[in-house]
């Protein structure tokens, strides 16, 4: 992949990263988050003054510990490659997290345009390109909880 | 999956219009995933999504699943930056209404154990 992101790539080059990748570095850093690897996501807290910044959901898992954590439970038949995720669509379950209810987006195969630090035209997304939120109640650690969640 | 901080999600009052606007997300790129050893370059994400309504209802369920989602179908557009520092490579998407998504959804779900109670 590094021939992606090297400065001296060409342009085809990138355009594939950028139609094939821009799913894939979300996709990373969700499987990152879920499987407690070391984690790309940074934390930080939204303020007035600052761009909101999501924070990586191990931080749940420290909360509330003797009853099992506050992170949300995984859709159970979602494990088999460790992605904890499905492509959306039409009769697929929107939601990533199970033991749920509430508010829930998803889309996915994006298709636009965009420019480089060197003025190339390059195109984004792909099939993988895949975004969702969830927002309400769930249940985890022996309890409900609310929260809302995204996998991006 | 990530925790959506506060100011970052809203939703309208009736459920039909949505958007998620992130900034600094510490990602790895790793485009030969899932291969096992495939290679990976920090780079750093922002974006912003928005999700609206049509008005094509839409219900997804599978008693043997135990959920049961119902909303609408929703046209969603994006628009994204990407920075790898270790490259100097930078990219940002055109203005939000030059993109689109073929598959949208908004609604509400339930799913699990509250599908019993």
């Amino acid at each position: 992949m590094a021939k992606f992101f090297d400065p001296l790539a060409n342009s085809s080059s990138r355009r594939d990263f950028l139609r094939t990748g821009l799913g894939t570095v979300a996709g990373v850093a969700s499987l990152a988050s879920l499987q407690g690897c070391a984690s790309a996501i940074a934390s930080g807290a939204a303020t007035p003054l600052e761009p909101a910044r999501n924070r990586p959901i191990e931080a749940l898992a420290a909360i509330d510990v003797p009853n099992g954590g506050a992170d949300p439970i995984p859709i159970p038949w979602l494990d088999r490659n460790g992605s904890q995720n499905q492509s959306p669509g039409p009769g697929m379950e929107p939601s990533n997290i199970f033991h749920f209810r509430g508010q829930v987006a998803r889309s996915n195969d994006f298709a636009g345009m965009g420019t480089d630090n060197t003025g190339r035209r390059i195109a984004f997304g792909a099939k993988s390109t895949d975004f969702s939120f969830m927002s309400g109640e769930y249940f985890a650690g022996r309890q409900s909880r609310r929260g809302a969640f995204g996998h991006i | 999956m990530t925790v959506i901080p506060d100011g970052a999600l809203t939703v309208s009052a009736d459920g039909r219009h949505a958007s998620v606007e992130l900034h600094g997300v510490d990602v790895i790129d790793q485009p030969q995933w899932p291969a096992h050893d495939a290679a990976a370059t920090p780079a750093r994400l922002r974006f912003r999504i928005e999700w609206d309504a049509t008005d094509e209802r839409a219900t997804y369920d599978d008693p043997a699943k135990l959920f049961r989602a119902t909303g609408w179908r929703a046209t969603s557009r994006l628009w994204a930056s990407v920075d790898v520092p270790s490259t100097g490579f930078q990219w940002t998407s055109d203005a939000i209404e030059t993109s689109h998504a073929a598959f949208g959804f908004i609604g509400t779900e339930i799913n699990g154990r509250y599908m019993t109670l």
